[in-house]
Parts: C-alpha cells; sequence; structure tokens
C-alpha cells in the first residue's frame, strides 16, 4: 500500500443537493475537504482535495447531516508515493445522515508491455 | 446505663473488661463514666459538624435518570457506488497491433496477460491441467511450460497461476507468454479449442444448473455458519456469485469460494468458466459479526 501523499475529489450533484461541507473520512478521522470551490447544491458540482501524506486504510464521502444528497458522478483523483497517479470514478449514489460511501481504491497493478 | 457499659466495654477491650467494670462499679463511680462518655459523645459531634474533611455518606442507590445528551459519534453505514473506471494516467493509442500487457497479482504467484484483441469473445474456460489444455491451441502452447498450475482465458485477457507460490519476477517469463500469444493469434488459431465452443450450452442452462448446486449443495453447506451464497449473474458461461450471511466478511471466505465453491460448481456444471466473487467483505457496520 503506497503513501497517498494527497488527492482532489469532483462531486457532481444530482436533483438533491444540500449546503455542505463536504466532509470525508480518512482512517475513521473525520476532516472538511480543502480548497473547496463550486457547490454542492442540485446541479452543482464542488471540487476539494486534501494533503494527506499518510497510508490510507479507508476512505469514505461522508453524507450530510440532514436530507438526501443525490451524487450523480464523483471521480477521485490519487497522487500517491512511488506510484503513478490513477483516478477513479463512480457512478450515481444517495447519502444520507446514516451513511458514507466508500471512495477509496487500491493502486491499479503495475503492468508493463510484452 | 447498660449501653453505657457496653461502650465502656469496647472501650476497655470486650465482654471480659465490662464484666470487671460491672464488678467494681458504684453508683457513683458509673455515673461520673457515664458523664464523661456523654461529653466525649458531645464533642466528636460538633468536630464532625465542622470538620471539612468529614466525607458524606455514600449512598448506595443510584441517582435518579436525568436526560443527559448522547455524545457518542453517530455510527454511520458504509455503503458502495457502482465504480465506473479506474485509469492511470497514460496515454494509450491503438494502431491495429496486436498489444499485450502482463500485470502480476500483488501475491506473485499469478499474472493476467491483457491483449487489445479478443481470446474467447463473450466467454471464459478455465484450464486446470496439461491434460485440458489439449485440441486448445493456445492453451496447449502455454502448458508446455512446466512451471504452469492453471490458465483462465476470459474475453480478451489469459490469467496464468504458477504452482510455486510466493513472488516471482515475472519479466523474463511474461516476454515468452506474450510471443505465444501473439503468434497464436497471428496463426488465426483460437485460443480455447472448437469442440468447447460447440457445445457450449445456453447462458441460461448454465443459469439454471448453477441455481441448483447452489440451492442443493452450497448453501446447505454453508449455512452452518450462517452464510449464504447468492447467484448474482451469469454472463456467457461466466458465474457471478455474492457472499453474505456470515461469510461476508469472513477471513476463510477466499477459502470456501476456491477450494469448496469452485469445485461444486465445475463438478455439476462442466461448462463454467470464470468464477468471480463480488462480495464487499468491508461494507456495512460490522460484517461477518453482525
Amino acid at each position: 500500500m503506497p503513501r497517498l501523499i494527497n488527492f482532489k475529489m469532483t462531486i457532481e450533484t444530482g436533483d438533491k443537493g444540500n449546503d455542505g461541507p463536504v466532509k470525508f473520512s480518512i482512517n475513521n478521522h473525520q476532516v472538511p475537504l480543502e480548497e473547496v470551490t463550486g457547490g454542492c447544491g442540485a446541479g452543482e458540482t464542488v471540487e476539494g482535495g486534501f494533503h494527506v501524506n499518510s497510508f490510507a486504510h479507508s476512505m469514505t464521502l461522508i453524507g450530510p447531516e440532514e436530507g438526501d444528497w443525490e451524487i450523480k458522478s464523483l471521480k477521485v483523483d490519487y497522487f500517491c508515493e512511488n506510484t503513478e497517479p490513477y483516478s477513479v470514478t463512480f457512478g450515481p449514489v444517495t447519502l444520507d445522515d446514516k451513511t458514507e460511501v466508500n471512495v477509496w481504491r487500491d493502486p491499479p497493478l503495475p503492468t508493463f508491455d510484452v | 446505663m447498660t449501653s453505657i457499659l457496653k461502650k465502656l466495654s469496647n472501650m476497655f477491650g470486650g465482654s471480659k473488661n465490662t464484666e470487671n467494670v460491672r464488678a467494681e462499679s458504684t453508683p457513683e463511680k458509673a455515673t461520673r463514666i457515664a458523664e464523661d462518655i456523654r461529653a466525649k459523645e458531645a464533642l466528636q459531634a460538633s468536630q464532625a459538624e465542622h470538620s471539612p474533611t468529614v466525607n458524606p455518606p455514600v449512598s448506595m442507590t443510584p441517582p435518579p435518570e436525568e436526560a443527559m445528551p448522547d455524545h457518542r459519534p453517530l455510527q454511520r453505514t458504509i455503503i458502495q457506488a457502482p465504480m465506473v473506471v479506474v485509469k492511470s494516467q497514460e496515454a494509450q493509442t491503438d494502431d491495429g497491433a496486436i498489444k499485450i500487457k502482463a500485470e502480476p497479482s500483488r501475491e506473485g504467484d499469478s499474472c493476467k496477460f491483457m491483449v487489445n484483441k479478443s481470446l474467447f469473445a463473450g466467454h471464459s474456460w478455465f484450464f486446470s491441467s496439461f491434460e485440458s489444455a489439449e485440441g486448445s491451441p493456445l492453451a496447449e502452447k502455454l502448458f508446455s511450460l512446466d512451471e504452469l498450475e492453471s490458465l483462465l482465458i476470459h474475453d480478451s485477457t489469459a490469467t496464468l497461476t504458477r504452482k510455486e507460490k510466493g513472488h516471482f519476477d515475472w519479466k523474463p517469463m511474461a516476454t515468452e507468454i506474450g510471443k505465444m500469444i501473439r503468434d497464436t493469434l497471428n496463426d488465426g488459431q483460437g485460443a480455447v479449442g472448437q469442440k468447447i465452443v460447440d457445445e457450449m450450452p445456453s447462458e441460461n442452462v448454465i443459469k439454471e444448473d448453477i441455481q441448483k448446486v447452489i440451492d442443493a449443495e452450497v448453501n446447505p453447506g454453508v449455512a452452518g455458519h450462517g452464510g449464504k451464497i447468492t447467484l448474482r449473474q451469469v454472463e456467457g458461461n461466466t458465474v457471478t456469485i455474492e457472499m453474505g450471511g456470515g461469510c461476508q466478511g469472513c477471513s476463510a471466505a477466499d477459502l470456501t469460494l476456491k477450494q469448496g465453491i469452485h469445485g461444486a460448481f465445475r463438478k455439476a456444471v462442466p461448462f463454467v468458466g470464470a468464477i468471480y466473487d463480488e462480495t464487499d467483505h468491508s461494507s456495512g457496520q460490522n460484517p461477518y459479526f453482525s
């Protein structure tokens, strides 16, 4: 498991949005996204990231404190130590005050041409 | 008077002394002793009233219940979103040539070869031995490698597993394997024998047969551990299952899958190809124990 240096998250909201703030959880520590641009209201797109500089065992996007959050798509760009940068795109998911969605994926296995 | 004598008894060391006091006492002497004791008791009561260090009496009854705010963190359920794509930021071009990428597993005992051409379109086939490769051109070539234990062809990928477990440098061997795959495709030969292709039953037949095995054999077996196997999908002859109940999050799930379920499926339904487990063993609040 490589060290996660930082990541950037782009979240496209569907019909039901919220006022934020957008929080994520890394290794069970809840933290708000940093350098946030845009919004997470209905039809809006929000971007943010975090300088982690640690080993990620788990990473989730936390649901809003109130109401539903319909996420249309969610893209995470990961920048890990000694690993090619990689992106993971997730499909639609709805979050609420009792849910969080897993957004961590290990880096793709290294490949070589034969 | 009796209680005063008892207290005197305690002061002087028990019932034996009490008897002595009783025997030696005169009415005047007893009155004087009683006055001393009363004075002593009054002094002690006064000290207790004014002393700040005296502990209050400990009550053994619980305090009345109050509406206390619950500061425990809200436990959320972790859910999974459908994953659309995972890609490394690497430029890819297609110029029509056969391109093969090798991807060794984390454990190192197997390697997946991804070809930009189909090897067995829409289907998969598992070769468990050299003998099983007979009639399948690519498999015959690959099984000429001594180290090979099994071969799984699925659409445009070929996954080779070595007999020896543990980390292995695949690069030298992968070059040879890549050449075998490229030569087979250039010669217009198939990866899987024509006999297998011709006799392949329909998707529905495989689906029904697999469901029968799950109901009659697999689920009664895992039910003892609170587990349950659900057939998620059959695509061509590729089977995807989900392990639920006590199997989800269980550390022995992989062993159950490979040694129990794979064997039962392949024995009862010989045309089954790849078998995948799509269980998310980490989702939920407390898999396995819940």
